[in-house]
């Protein structure tokens, strides 16, 4: 495999009221990210995109937000419908071919123009399970109830999650919420839906987000401590929820293992873990003991721009290696309801 | 399949709503238009005008969101591309009689302004490189689309031949679309 490295990343900060058409969300974190990389905007060789025009509300939504790459002369570029974490991984698989080496990855969604308890019932299977129109919440819960109704944990546990990662938060400028907190004052907020509480679910925000990857030792010319891609890969559960042991994630566990996790210590992990109890499944899944640091971003549950969020916690994870000193970190991206799809990245440094 | 159940079919009825806001610069430009001007915004880089403005230049990536940036259009320009719609009488149709729309490069602009409808105009007479104008809608008929950034058709009625020479096509080949 060819050695990929990311070596710059910017994001937007999530942003809770939304309004900002999402190519003028792009633009100032693609020339940011561009600019950090020192690649000249035009010799990029390929850029990859991932956002949802079910968000936006427009179909082909997506070929605007290519206005901020400035596409002109034509530029060599592929969109998924996917959060950029996916786009990052086309991008990787492009420059495997070896003919480029330098691609711009960027992510940007805009839930704010929608119920997002509607919009992403759309996702799910279109004749059994969505005339039901189960919203996202619920089909969380369901997940939490089984996991608590097999492991024995229990509704503070999940709150326990939050306090860590609401307290991890407080160093994010990024975070949309960050605070001291104890498990027993977050229990005592009505459920949303039992066993979660508004503190278990991702905070709902338009965002952004983008990142270059280069090939090569070109990586070490441009960038001081680049992060290496050394393993990435993704699995899919089977759509419908009741087929599934909601309690495990057998597509974390796979993509974890191909993308070679367990070859050496991971000393962080950044998961998309949006719902409290995701966190625990994902761990199990994962293979993630005490010793390994999760989301000292505070991650998804502190600020989830639907659609960047897995991007932005591959960029989080670029973060601890390139300003943190780590040697090897992990991130995670999902998709689907109930953890259905799960991207896992493993960066090292050199 | 002798003996096999008829197919029974289901009615599944999807509806979502969005709620669209427009940007300041839409909303900004809509404000100038039901005032009776179109403006635009030129890219400080390359110099190219578009309106209505984006707030950015989608070539050089730079942003064009200040009062500097921002210029008067006419409120005439050359057609590059027409089209004659022959409206096909579909349920919810309003259109009853065939009309023109088509696409202006307005004087001042660097491109065209796609779907505008013509006016006061022969239909065998449109024709690329054609002169024409807009015909405002009275003051207080404009709809207050600042609040929805919505197109020109908010305030303009329609477009209208004038007597000017057609403008040569060399000066507006690269705009026909
Ligand atoms: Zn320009």
């Amino acid at each position: 495999m060819r050695d990929v490295a990311i070596v710059s990343f910017s994001q937007l900060r999530g942003d809770p009221e939304g309004g900002v058409p999402e190519v003028l969300m792009l633009v100032p974190v693609v020339l940011e990210a561009i600019e950090k990389s020192g690649v000249p905007r035009k010799q990029i060789g390929f850029t990859c995109s991932g956002s949802c025009d079910y968000l936006t509300g427009a179909p082909f939504a997506f070929v605007q937000n290519l206005a901020a790459t400035g596409a002109w002369p034509p530029i060599s570029e592929s969109h998924l419908e996917m959060d950029g974490a996916w786009a990052l991984q086309e991008a990787w698989v492009r420059l495997q071919h070896g003919d480029i080496d330098t691609a711009l990855v960027f992510a940007s969604g805009r839930p704010s123009n929608s119920d997002l308890r509607e919009v992403l019932c759309l996702q799910l299977d279109p004749y059994y399970l969505m005339p039901l129109w189960p919203d996202y919440i619920s089909l969380a819960a369901l997940q939490a109830q089984a996991l608590l109704a097999r492991t024995g944990h229990t509704e503070k546990d999940l709150a326990e999650i939050v306090v860590r990662a609401r307290r991890a938060a407080l160093s994010n400028p990024n975070a949309e919420i960050s605070g001291e907190f104890t498990a027993s004052e977050l229990l005592q907020a009505p459920y949303v839906s039992s066993p979660l509480r508004a503190h278990d679910c991702p905070p709902i925000s338009d965002g952004a987000a983008a990142m270059v990857l280069v090939a090569g030792d070109r990586a070490r010319d441009l960038c001081e401590r680049p992060a290496w891609i050394r393993g990435i890969d993704h699995r899919i559960d089977a759509q419908y929820p009741g087929v599934r042991d909601l309690s495990v994630s057998p597509s974390a566990r796979l993509a974890g293992e191909h993308a070679g996790v367990g070859r050496g210590p991971v000393e962080v992990a950044e998961l998309a873990a949006a719902f409290s109890h995701e966190e625990l499944i994902l761990r199990e899944a994962l293979g993630l003991g005490d010793e390994v640091l999760v989301n000292p971003s505070g991650g998804a549950l502190c600020s989830n721009p639907m659609v960047a969020t897995g991007l932005i916690r591959i960029g989080e994870a670029f973060r601890q290696i390139h300003e943190q000193g780590r040697e090897r970190v992990l991130a995670h991206a999902s998709s689907g309801p109930c953890l259905q799809q799960n991207l896992v990245c493993v960066l090292e440094a050199d | 399949m002798a003996g096999s159940e008829p197919v029974s079919f289901m009615q599944q009825m999807v509806s979502l709503e969005y709620k669209l806001r427009a940007s300041p610069v839409a909303v900004d430009f809509a404000r100038r238009l039901c005032a009776g001007t179109i403006t635009g915004h030129a890219c400080p880089e390359c110099g190219l005008v578009y309106t209505p403005p984006s707030g950015f230049c989608s070539i050089c990536v730079v942003p064009t969101n200040t009062r500097e940036h921002e210029v008067e259009i006419a409120d005439r320009g050359t057609v590059t591309a027409f089209t004659i719609v022959n409206p096909i009488q579909y349920r919810g149709q309003k259109e009853r009689e065939v009309y023109a729309v088509a696409s202006i490069l307005l004087d001042g602009a660097s491109g065209t302004i796609g779907q505008q409808r013509l006016g006061d105009v022969d239909l065998d007479r449109v024709r690329m490189g054609m002169r024409v104008e807009a015909v405002w809608l009275p003051e207080e008929k404009r709809k207050d689309s600042a609040a929805m950034g919505a197109g020109l058709a908010s305030a303009i009625h329609h477009w209208r031949p004038v007597d000017e020479p057609d403008t040569p096509l060399e000066e507006f080949a690269e705009h026909i679309i």
